[in-house]
């Protein structure tokens, strides 16, 4: 039966082909062919000039290779980043692209056929196979195609901006035309003037497509692959300045190659924009425009231009929307096309900072706090001296396992000075050996996200030299901007001793601490330990031991920044909607009797945050360090109470 | 316009000053340095004024070992054109510690005199001795008229306006004709943070080095150092709720004049 119903496939749904062109058509075919190619190359060169002419990357290499490969494999041919941002329109994409690859010997043959090599018409088993295989994947592509295209025009997510670009419709006509045509081939009997016409619509309907490419955002289908294959290895990465005149990105001749080709690449699908904790609470900054402000650039002054980048004729690009970024990375997580918006943002940043373009007064306060204080808060270190003397710290001499790093929120902030030294609680209950420097400056973290190298080296260099001279060998501290500051950032200036997260310590150690029936406890992901380190499952791990461990909406790699990030915590006031609001109340909505956060800067954010959305009765906040004290505390209390029993 | 802004490094603000061996100075060995703050201020107002004038130029002066090089640096990268240095010993007799008041208003006018500026700028006080002194005393040596305290500095005319911090809140608005010279009270303007840009401008600025002439014979001798002996006073108010409240609100109003 099967063979019997299979065999009849065979001989409906084999491609009817025109058999034999005259002359005059295969000259007029080869003819539109070459305008076709001519049209498409002749848009894409200044594109291709200006990203070649781009000043070069220096910091770049090719290696490791294999990780590049694996991310071509993961979100170009596997299309991750796509489908899991948006489930639905990302399938149906995928579908699109899949289909395409499955067409490239469809395609391949319908030209050949025009010039009399057609290689798919011969009923053989794998061309057999194969015409059916493509016609599956035609009706995908023409169901997805159609509804990427009623949700573009007709749903209307306002992540794609507030106009919808005609081309884009254009190109979704002629995509299903394309599919629509392949299939109808399927069922017009060989030899007719339907197949020949059919033959046509299709061919000309490539031709069309080709040229359009260019210019539009439908270019990602040529950039995008090579763009996901170079772009830069690391998250946030920053490149090195070079020489006396590299500042940052100040004007065109600022822009790398990298950054042209990422410009060139995004296809303004808005996922950059969707996340960014500045556009969703009402602020200019928008991340999406900022790379469409710089391809705009490279289009209208080109490469190598001397004209200001930021407050000049792109409106995208202005010194406001650049210091709105809270720089938690949420953009360039999960751009699809492989754009890092980071290295863009901090660069223009960079670019005001060092050259003293950027008036800020809170700014400006921060920076000569830094300057002449060595910390964020602009305290007297003096107040730090006391702090350890009460809470008793031992100076760190070489002796003990870990340096305990305090940071400026754990030597200077009351809520950080209450959860170091709940971790330093922790520590002595483990038994750990631990020591603080007599001496400890800022990181640099806020100069650094902020664009001001000068400071961020001068403390870079004095914190490499306070380990060095201590004999440090490994670090542990309460705050993840200081674990990715000192681990990341500080290589343009040296290596410094092996730091890590407290959270990475006491999951280590999660299995000697009490368990406590602590209640419910939703875990906010903090960007610098999420996103940027990948740190999501070892505070997870604390919290478990300390009650029933509850998910936000927003979780682990699509956690939403508090709004401290990137030096805002010191900017004073936000415009717009409050970040930290937004996120404590949708971590107030789960519910949960207690938030627990891992960062200091979070935990001030919320703080405030709670005092204003919290209500009647806001939940509990407690660092994880908290939490893990906490039990250990009531384990002591315990056994305290009943001495006779052990 | 031509500026000349003197400058004073001093030991940085939370710096622990420990006294010397000999009980008369302050050792120095451990101590991290920094420009005066109220000179950082004059140094601001300056810059604003040439910025204001849309030409100009602003030299910074400062008197001491190859150490204050920095501070100049600084002043440099924040704006100022040229540095002069007047080089005192390390130590000894000639040094900047041990020449009192007078001397070193000598020393930092000898320099001004052959820059002849318009304006003379300095900070109304050094943060590490504060006698306040260093800048009238150029003044007069200089023959110039002089203000202290100024906030803010407008041209106006062929002289200046400036703006004088009085007692309680009050202010005083003089004119002044030029040559002159001001002291600078810190707060009048917002100063500029250092920038990557700024460093490596600071590079390729003059930097030059004048001789100091030998320290005149000091009249006064210093017998003792030593830290002030902190004093703790407790005291308790007694008497009802209405009169203790009373007597508080007094204290604060005329005691620590918070009120």
């Amino acid at each position: 039966m099967i063979a019997v119903a299979f065999d009849e496939l065979k001989v409906s749904m084999s491609l009817a082909e025109p058999a034999a062109f005259p002359v005059v058509e295969k000259v007029l075919l080869a003819a539109a062919i070459v305008a076709s190619l001519g049209v498409f190359a002749w848009r894409l060169s200044p594109i291709a000039r200006n990203v070649l002419r781009s000043k070069k990357d220096t910091d770049f290499s090719l290696r490791p290779v294999g990780a590049r490969v694996w991310k071509f494999f993961w979100e170009v041919l596997c299309q991750a980043k796509v489908i899991k941002q948006r489930p639905l329109p990302g399938l149906a994409h995928a579908f699109v692209f899949w289909g395409f690859l499955a067409f490239a010997l469809v395609t391949l043959n319908h030209i050949a056929v025009g010039f009399g090599f057609g290689f798919l018409q011969y009923a053989g088993a794998f061309e057999t196979f194969y015409v059916m295989f493509a016609a599956v994947w035609a009706l995908l592509v023409a169901v997805s195609i159609a509804g990427l295209f009623v949700r573009r025009f007709v749903v209307r997510p306002k992540w794609l901006g507030e106009k919808v670009s005609v081309e884009s419709g254009v190109i979704a006509g002629l995509i299903f035309l394309l599919m629509a045509t392949y299939l109808a081939a399927l069922f017009v009997d060989e030899g007719g003037a339907a197949v020949l016409g059919l033959w046509w619509v299709h061919t000309l309907v490539l031709l069309v497509f080709l040229p359009i490419i260019p210019g539009t955002k439908h270019l990602h289908l040529v950039l995008s692959p090579l763009t996901v294959f170079l772009k830069r290895p690391e998250f946030s990465q920053l490149p090195k300045l070079e020489g006396d005149e590299d500042f940052g990105l100040v004007a065109g001749k600022d822009l790398t190659q990298l950054i042209a080709l990422q410009a060139y690449s995004c296809v303004e699908c808005g996922r950059c924009t969707e996340h960014c904790p500045a556009s969703t609470t009402g602020k200019v900054l928008n991340p999406k425009e900022i790379v469409l402000g710089v391809r705009s650039y490279l289009n209208a002054e080109g490469p190598g231009s001397e004209v200001a980048l930021l407050d000049g004729a792109q409106p995208a690009l202005s010194m406001e929307a650049a210091f709105e970024c809270t720089t938690c990375g949420a953009c360039e997580f999960q751009c699809p096309v492989g754009v890092q918006h980071l290295p863009v943002l901090i660069g223009l940043r960079r670019g005001a900072v060092n050259t003293g373009a950027w008036e800020d007064k809170y700014g400006t306060k921060l920076f000569l706090a830094l300057e002449k204080q060595g910390n964020s808060l602009g305290m007297s270190s003096a107040e730090r001296d006391k702090f350890i003397a009460k809470q008793e710290f031992p100076i760190f001499d070489g002796s003990q396992e870990y340096c305990l790093w305090l940071g400026c929120m754990g030597s200077y902030d009351p809520k950080g000075r209450e959860i170091v030294s709940d971790f330093a609680r922790v520590m002595r209950a483990l038994g750990t050996q631990f020591g603080v420097l007599k001496k400890e400056k800022c990181t640099g973290d806020p100069a650094r996200r902020l664009g001001n190298d000068l400071l961020f080296g001068d403390l870079a260099e004095q914190g490499l030299k306070a380990f060095a001279v201590a004999g440090v060998k490994k670090i542990v501290t309460i705050c993840p901007h200081c674990v990715r500051t000192i681990a990341t950032d500080w290589l343009e200036y040296g290596v410094a001793p092996e730091i890590e997260h407290h959270s990475e310590f006491m999951a280590r150690h999660a299995h000697l601490l009490p368990k406590q029936d602590g209640g419910s406890i939703v875990y906010h992901d903090p960007c610098y330990l999420g996103r940027y380190q990948d740190v999501y499952d070892e505070p997870r791990a604390v919290v478990a031991t300390a009650g029933e461990l509850v998910e936000a909406e927003r979780h682990r790699e699509r956690s939403f920044c508090c709004g401290a990030g990137g030096g805002l915590a010191f900017l004073g006031e936000e415009s717009g909607e409050r970040v930290s609001h937004v996120r404590a109340k949708e971590l107030i909505a789960t519910g949960a009797q207690t938030i627990g956060t891992a960062c200091p800067f979070c935990n001030s954010m919320f703080r405030d945050a709670l005092g204003a959305v919290g209500g009647e009765t806001p939940p509990q906040l407690l660092d994880i360090a908290q939490l893990a004290a906490r039990g250990l505390a009531m384990q002591t209390n315990d056994l305290d109470a009943k001495p006779g029993e052990n | 316009m031509k500026i000349v802004v003197a400058v004073k490094q001093v030991p940085e603000r939370d710096a622990v000053v420990r006294v010397a061996a000999d009980g008369r100075s302050v050792d120095e060995s451990d101590l991290a340095w920094t420009m005066n703050e109220p000179d950082a201020y004059a140094l601001e107002e300056a810059l604003q004024l040439k910025e204001r004038a849309g030409e100009g130029e602003v030299v910074v002066l400062c008197a001491g070992p190859e150490r204050v090089q920095s501070t100049l640096r600084e002043a440099l990268a924040k704006g100022a054109d040229r540095a002069v240095h007047v080089v005192t010993p390390e130590d000894g007799d000639d040094s900047l510690a041990c020449r009192d008041t007078l001397d070193v208003a000598r020393l930092l006018a000898d320099a001004v005199k052959g820059e002849s500026p318009d304006l003379v700028l300095t900070g109304l006080q050094s943060d590490d001795l504060g006698a306040g002194q260093t800048g009238v005393v150029m003044a007069e040596l200089l023959g110039v008229p002089h203000a202290t305290l100024v906030l803010h500095v407008e041209l106006a005319g062929n002289g200046i306006k400036v703006k004088r911090e009085l007692e309680d809140g009050w202010m005083q608005h003089v004119e002044i004709p030029l040559p002159a010279l001001l002291t600078i009270q810190s707060g009048g303007n917002r100063l500029r943070y250092a920038t990557l840009m700024g460093i490596k401008k600071a590079r390729q600025k003059e930097m030059r080095e004048a001789p100091a002439a030998a320290a005149a014979k000091r009249v006064d001798e210093v017998l003792k150092v030593s830290p002030p002996t902190r004093v703790k006073q407790t005291e308790m108010l007694t008497g009802s709720a209405d009169e203790i409240a009373a007597k508080l609100v007094e204290k604060l109003r005329f005691e620590v004049k918070v009120l």
